[in-house]
């Protein structure tokens, strides 16, 4: 999957299920869209589906440290690249 | 030290309705909230009763998901009621956020819905599903999940009780919240309960033959508390919410004063966890007319159970006629609702309330014909014009739970 494709279904995750207002790239997940914990949960579940497959645990923790929209998308770059090696 | 409590402020969502108004012509014109019962997709073709009080009005929730992504319907009936009150007392942020401020609310079991959903991922292919258990899910379906969503959406930070203890669910969270005023615990609490729309309770009752069957076609027609013709209980949802405070701080806010607490009462069987018993029920009355110091004369009114099963409405009456005699009126308010379960003490207190406030009580809708083993007490028949200064509301729960509060009349209070 295009890093294009990524961005254009977590934009949409984040605004339509997570009601993010003109989110950014670059913002910061907590302090400017008040994004928390649990969220970080219930995004990580949106992540499984976009990648088809569930995460594990290692690569579920490996997501606490995601402070920005594009750490998400280098996130899911990787985890999707390692699965298909 | 032993402070005086008062009801400030209220709010119920009911199966008659949720604004005030709506609440009392459907009391004074006679309407009933019992609905057929909606296909649930999981029980309903096994369940025989098929009627449920129902609340099927659209609720304009404003709530940010920030507060909406841990609650499931019951919290939102909840926090919704919570608002209302906490809007209308217009109580400062600081006092709220002082911990001189806690909640008592509950539900029967949290969110049934919730769990359902959780229920259904076991019992699917987990690996199909990945993450299908929602971070939430506990959040919301927890037997807690009330009272907390309540904490977190206005930042309350005392006492948290949630007493989940059936049908006094509610009536609990009332008198223990009054005993936290009462002895100086805390200077206010946010008392309630709530419970979604669920065929999960309805099953339960079926199951034990306890709920009613004979009027599928005429949802209207039932339940019908103290009536010969009675066949048991009509399973509801809904959800009520009151502000106690203590009274001179009340009143010095000029807070609108609806009724005091003046008593409360609960104890236990000690024994059968289903059948009714007629002592532990007597006791639990005369132990909150102890805890009032007033006499039994003194009461005008009683809110029965009054759940219209064939052993409880018997067992009820007796108990009424041996504390109260025949004196003050009795109303079954479960006639037009259903047994809203969690949030019945709340919601039936508070239409006491109402009823005081306008000067009628309302008659037990469908009493046609008096069982005559429950006829030795005053039955309210018709709609009746009348002064309450004092009222009983009597609660009793599958766990031999017992409760009995006591309220006096906002207007007779000095």
């Amino acid at each position: 999957m295009q890093r294009e494709e990524i961005q254009r279904q977590i934009l949409t995750i984040l605004e339509d299920l997570f009601e993010f207002e003109n989110p950014g790239l670059n913002d910061n997940l907590r302090d400017d869209h008040g994004f928390d914990s649990i969220d970080a949960i219930e995004l990580l579940g949106e992540i499984e589906k976009i990648l088809g497959f569930s995460l594990t645990r290692a690569e579920k923790e490996k997501a606490m440290t995601i402070r920005t929209i594009n750490d998400i998308l280098d996130y899911i770059e990787v985890i999707a690249s390692e699965h298909n090696k | 030290m032993k402070r005086r409590v008062v009801i400030t402020e209220c709010s119920a969502i009911t199966p008659i309705g949720y604004a005030k108004d709506d609440i009392v012509r459907s009391l004074k014109e006679g309407i009933s909230g019992v609905k057929p019962l909606r296909d649930d997709g999981l029980l309903t073709d096994y369940i025989h009763s098929r009627v449920f009080g129902t609340v099927d009005y659209p609720i304009a929730y404003d709530f940010k998901r920030l507060y909406r992504k841990t609650m499931g319907p019951v919290a939102f009936y909840a926090c919704q009621v919570a608002k209302d009150i906490l809007e209308r007392a217009g109580l400062g942020q600081e006092f709220i956020s002082s911990g001189r401020l806690g909640v008592a609310f509950s539900s029967t079991h949290g969110s049934p819905s919730i769990q359902r959903h959780i229920y259904k991922t076991f019992f699917s292919n987990l690996k199909s599903e990945f993450s299908s258990i929602g971070a939430v899910d506990y959040l919301k379906s927890m037997v807690h999940t009330t009272a907390v969503n309540i904490t977190r959406m206005f930042g309350i930070t005392g006492r948290v009780i949630a007493s989940s203890t059936a049908c006094t669910t509610s009536s609990q969270s009332i008198g223990f919240g009054y005993e936290m005023v009462k002895y100086g615990m805390q200077d206010a609490m946010i008392c309630g309960g709530a419970d979604e729309y669920d065929t999960t309770a309805v099953a339960v009752f079926d199951n034990l033959l306890a709920c009613s069957v004979a009027y599928n076609d005429n949802p209207e027609c039932t339940p019908r508390p103290f009536d010969r013709k009675r066949d048991g209980l009509v399973v509801g949802e809904g959800a009520g919410a009151v502000l106690l405070e203590e009274y001179e701080s009340a009143r010095k806010r000029g807070a609108n004063i609806l009724a005091e607490v003046i008593g409360f009462a609960c104890n236990n069987n000690g024994g059968d966890l289903i059948l009714p018993n007629i002592d532990g029920i007597i006791t639990t009355l005369r132990l909150a007319l102890d805890d009032a110091g007033i006499e039994a004369a003194d009461v005008d009114f009683v809110s029965a159970h009054a759940t219209a099963t064939k052993m409880g409405d018997v067992i009820e009456s007796q108990a009424i006629a041996a504390v109260y005699g025949d004196s003050p009126l009795i109303t079954g308010l479960k006639s037009y609702m259903g047994h809203t379960m969690g949030a019945c003490g709340a919601i039936e207190l508070i239409l006491t309330m109402y009823m005081m406030e306008q000067g009628f009580i309302a008659p037990t809708l469908n009493l046609e014909n008096v069982d005559e083993r429950c006829g030795m007490i005053n039955h309210a028949r018709k709609l009746t014009a009348t002064d309450t200064n004092i009222a009983a509301i009597q609660n009793f729960a599958f766990g031999g739970v017992n409760t009995c509060l006591l309220i006096k009349n906002g207007s007779a209070i000095s």
